[in-house]
C-alpha cells in the first residue's frame, strides 16, 4: 500500500485534469472489481465480496490535488496563474514548478536585498506572483506553454523514519487505502469511488453519489494537523502518530453520530478531529438524494496543500484498518 | 558550453557553509586538473597560481559559500530553531525542503502555520518562529551549530537558462574553473591566481585573509548581481542573457574597468555595465583595500531570485564573462597601464 502511495504522489493531477491518476488506479484495480468512468471522470468501482449487505456502502477518495492553472502570458514571457484549490502564498513563493509534466519553471521572488522592511514582513498578493520558464518574450513562452495549462509545485517523495514528506498526500493517501481495500478486502460488496474535483468544491463526489445512491458512505481523506512547535494542544486539530482522525463536524458536514461514536469506541488507534474546520467530499455526499449516513476517516497531514506535507505511515495503516472495521460493522448491522 | 553547465550543476548540487565544505572540495579537485591548488589551513578557501612571464600577479576571486542556516536549538519533538547565515527572505521558508548537515544528512521541512491558527495576516519578522520539522525525534543526530542548507538539485529551464540554489556564487566559481581549463598550457604575460573563498555571505570574511596571503597586484572579483524580472527594475539590475555586467564604481579601479569594457567592446562580446555609487556588496570591497591597496575590478553575472533556492541565470552570461576575462588575462591585465 505504501509503495502504491509513492507512485500515486509522484503523479501530477490537478483538479479537472485527473486522467493520469485515474489511468494508474485503473491498472491497479481492474482485475479485482468492475470499474467504469462517469461523465465527470470519476472512477466508479464495484467490488463483489463474499456477502451482499442489505445496505449499499460507498467509499470515497479523491484523485485530484491542488495546483496552478496558467491564465495569461505577459509580453516579457512570464506566466500569470491562478491556484486550483487553496494554496497559501507563502508555500508558493520561490518554488520550482512543473508545467504539464514537461516544462520547468520557477515562481520568482524579489531579492531580499531590494525589499523594504515592510515588504519583507508581508506576503505579496497572489495576483503579483508569476512563473519564469526562461522565456524572454510572449512568443518564446507560447512555443512551450498555453493558457489553460496546469502546473504543480515540485517535490520529492521522502521517507524519514515513520514519516512521509510529499506533495499530494491529500488525498493520494485515501486513494492508496481504497486501492488496497479493493485488492484485499472481500467480505462484503462495496462501491469505491475515486472522485474528481474535490479541491474545487467537491464536484465529482456529488454526481458519483447520485449515480450510486448509497445508504452509507466512508470518506477517506487527509486533514490538517497542527501538532507543530509552539502550538498549544487545544489547537492541534489532530496529532501525527495518534491514529486516523474521525470527524464529528466540519465546515461542510455534520457527520452521522453513531458512526463517529462507533469508530472512536473501536480498539483501533484513532482520534477525534478536534476542530470544526475544513471540509471534504462528505459535504455533498451526506446531502445526496434523501441523505447518506456518512463518516470521514482522515489521515493527519502537517502543511497540507503544500509540496512538503507530512504524514505518518502508522496513521495510514490505522485508516486502512478502521475502514475495514466500519464496512463490516455497517454491513453486518452492528451499527445502524 | 556543456562543461560550464556540468561544472555549475555539480557545484550547485553540493553544499558549502560553515563547516560544510563539499562544494569547496569539488571545486578544489576540478581546478586542480588545470593548476596546482593550495588549501588554506584556516577555512575552506583555497587558491592556485598559474605562472606567467612576469612577477605581476592578477588575482581572480569568487566565493564558494552559500546562504544557509545554523541550528540554535532542538526541542523534544525534533523541531529545530535556526538562525540565518546570510540574507534570507523569511516569507519564502514555510513548507520548504532543507537538508540538515548533522551526524548524518537529514531531510527536513520548514513549518507552515495552518490558516486556522493565524489571526489575520501572517507577518514574517522572526526566524526563530519558523522552526524546522525534522520528522524525527533526532536529538542524537543533530547538534546546535549544525548547518542547514536548501535542498534542491539544479535543473534547466528553457532557452539556455538554469535554476538552482547557490548559483550565487557557484556561477563565479564555475567561471574560474572554465578559465583554468582555457588558460592551461597557454603562455601568460602575468601570473594568474585563482582564489576561491569562503565567508562572503557573512561579510566577505574569506576574501580578507586570502587577499592578504596572495598579495596580488591586481584583482577581479566574479560574483552575481540582480537580474531584471517583474520584481526588479532596469534601474536595479541587468538583463539575463545580455552578457556579463562589468562593474563601474568609485571603489573599483578605473583602469581595470575601462580595459574590461574595451576588451568586451572590441571583441563583440556581449556585456553590460553595472554602475554603483560606492560599495559593491562583493569581495571587491575588501580586496581593493588589502595591504597597501589592490587595483580591483568586478564582473557580475545577472541572476534572478537572489538568495533563494530558485536562483536563475543564463549560461550565455557565464560564457561572456569567461570570454572577456580570458582576453583580459592574455593581454596582461593593467600591468602596463
Amino acid at each position: 500500500m505504501l509503495k502504491t502511495l509513492k507512485s500515486l504522489c509522484l503523479i501530477d493531477a490537478t483538479s479537472g485534469d485527473e486522467t493520469a491518476v485515474r489511468e494508474f488506479i485503473c491498472k491497479e484495480v481492474k482485475d479485482f472489481c468492475e470499474c467504469s468512468t462517469d461523465n465527470l471522470g470519476n472512477l466508479i468501482c464495484f467490488k463483489k465480496g463474499k456477502k451482499t449487505p442489505n445496505k449499499k456502502i460507498m467509499l470515497d477518495a479523491h484523485m485530484d490535488e491542488v495546483g496552478l492553472i496558467i491564465k495569461a502570458i505577459t509580453p516579457d514571457g512570464y506566466l500569470k496563474f491562478q491556484t486550483v484549490g487553496g494554496i497559501d502564498t507563502s508555500v508558493m513563493l520561490s518554488r520550482r514548478v512543473l508545467i504539464e509534466n514537461e516544462i520547468n519553471g520557477v515562481i520568482g521572488c524579489k531579492p531580499v536585498h531590494l525589499s523594504s522592511a515592510d515588504e519583507r514582513k508581508k506576503l505579496p498578493k497572489e495576483e503579483n506572483l508569476y512563473i519564469d520558464i526562461g522565456a524572454s518574450s510572449r512568443q518564446e513562452a507560447q512555443e512551450l506553454v498555453s493558457v489553460g495549462d496546469r502546473a504543480v509545485i515540485c517535490s520529492e517523495y521522502i521517507e524519514n523514519g515513520d514519516k512521509i514528506i510529499s506533495k499530494a498526500l491529500d488525498d493520494r493517501i485515501g486513494c492508496a487505502v481504497l486501492i488496497d481495500l479493493i485488492k484485499n478486502y472481500d467480505e462484503y460488496d462495496f462501491y469505491g469511488v475515486f472522485s474528481v474535483q474535490e479541491e474545487v468544491g467537491a464536484r465529482g463526489a456529488k454526481v458519483a453519489t447520485f449515480g450510486i445512491n448509497p445508504d452509507s458512505a466512508i470518506v477517506l481523506e487527509g486533514t490538517t494537523a497542527a501538532d507543530i512547535a509552539d502550538v498549544p494542544s487545544d489547537k492541534t486539530v489532530c496529532v501525527l502518530g495518534n491514529g486516523v482522525a474521525v470527524s464529528f463536524m466540519d465546515k461542510g458536514a455534520v457527520y452521522y453520530r453513531p458512526y463517529y461514536d462507533f469508530a472512536l469506541n473501536s480498539n483501533i488507534k484513532c482520534q477525534p478531529k478536534s476542530a470544526v474546520a475544513g471540509g471534504n467530499n462528505s459535504s455533498v455526499i451526506h446531502l445526496s438524494r434523501d441523505g447518506v449516513k456518512t463518516v470521514a476517516l482522515s489521515v493527519p497531514c502537517r502543511y497540507i496543500h503544500s509540496a512538503c506535507s507530512v504524514a505518518d505511515k502508522n496513521d495510514i495503516l490505522s485508516a486502512r484498518e478502521l475502514c475495514e472495521y466500519m464496512i463490516n460493522a455497517i454491513a453486518d448491522g452492528s451499527i445502524e | 558550453m556543456s562543461y560550464i553547465k556540468d561544472t555549475l550543476f555539480s557545484l550547485s548540487a553540493s553544499y558549502a557553509s560553515g563547516k560544510v565544505s563539499e562544494a569547496s572540495e569539488f571545486a578544489f579537485d576540478e581546478l586542480s586538473k588545470y593548476l596546482e591548488c593550495v588549501k588554506s589551513d584556516k577555512n575552506m578557501s583555497f587558491y592556485g597560481v598559474m605562472k606567467g612571464e612576469s612577477d605581476y600577479t592578477l588575482m581572480l576571486d569568487a566565493h564558494i559559500d552559500e546562504v544557509a542556516f545554523t541550528v540554535t536549538n532542538i526541542d523534544d519533538n525534533g523541531f529545530l530553531t535556526v538562525a540565518n547565515c546570510g540574507g534570507i527572505d523569511l516569507r519564502t521558508l514555510p513548507a520548504k525542503q532543507v537538508l540538515i548537515h548533522g551526524k548524518q544528512k537529514i531531510k527536513g521541512v520548514f513549518i507552515s502555520t495552518p490558516p486556522h491558527l493565524l489571526d489575520g495576516e501572517q507577518t514574517f519578522d522572526d526566524i526563530s518562529k519558523i522552526k524546522i520539522d525534522t520528522c524525527l525525534g533526532a536529538k542524537d543526530l543533530i547538534s546546535p551549530g549544525d548547518i542547514v542548507t536548501y535542498d534542491i538539485k539544479p535543473c534547466e529551464l528553457s532557452y539556455g537558462r538554469v535554476t538552482g540554489k547557490s548559483l550565487d556564487d557557484r556561477a563565479g566559481v564555475t567561471c574560474l574553473i572554465e578559465l583554468g581549463k582555457r588558460l592551461k598550457g597557454k603562455k601568460l604575460p602575468i601570473n594568474v591566481c585563482f582564489s576561491v573563498v569562503d565567508g562572503e555571505e557573512l561579510g566577505m570574511r574569506g576574501a580578507i585573509p586570502a587577499t592578504f596571503d596572495i598579495s596580488p597586484d591586481e584583482a577581479v572579483a566574479i560574483d552575481v548581481t540582480f537580474g531584471i524580472s517583474p520584481d526588479v527594475t532596469s534601474d536595479e539590475g541587468g538583463y539575463l542573457g545580455k552578457g556579463a555586467m562589468i562593474g563601474v564604481s568609485p571603489i573599483l579601479d578605473k583602469s581595470v574597468t575601462d580595459k574590461l569594457n574595451t576588451i568586451a567592446f572590441d571583441n563583440d562580446i556581449p556585456y553590460q555595465n553595472e554602475v554603483m555609487g560606492g560599495k559593491t556588496g562583493t569581495d571587491s570591497d575588501v580586496i581593493s583595500v588589502s595591504k597597501n591597496g589592490v587595483k580591483t575590478g568586478l564582473i557580475s553575472i545577472p541572476l534572478r531570485n537572489m538568495h533563494n533556492d530558485c536562483e536563475i541565470i543564463d549560461l550565455k552570461d557565464l560564457e561572456s564573462t569567461c570570454d572577456i576575462l580570458e582576453r583580459y588575462i592574455l593581454s596582461g591585465g593593467v600591468k602596463n597601464a
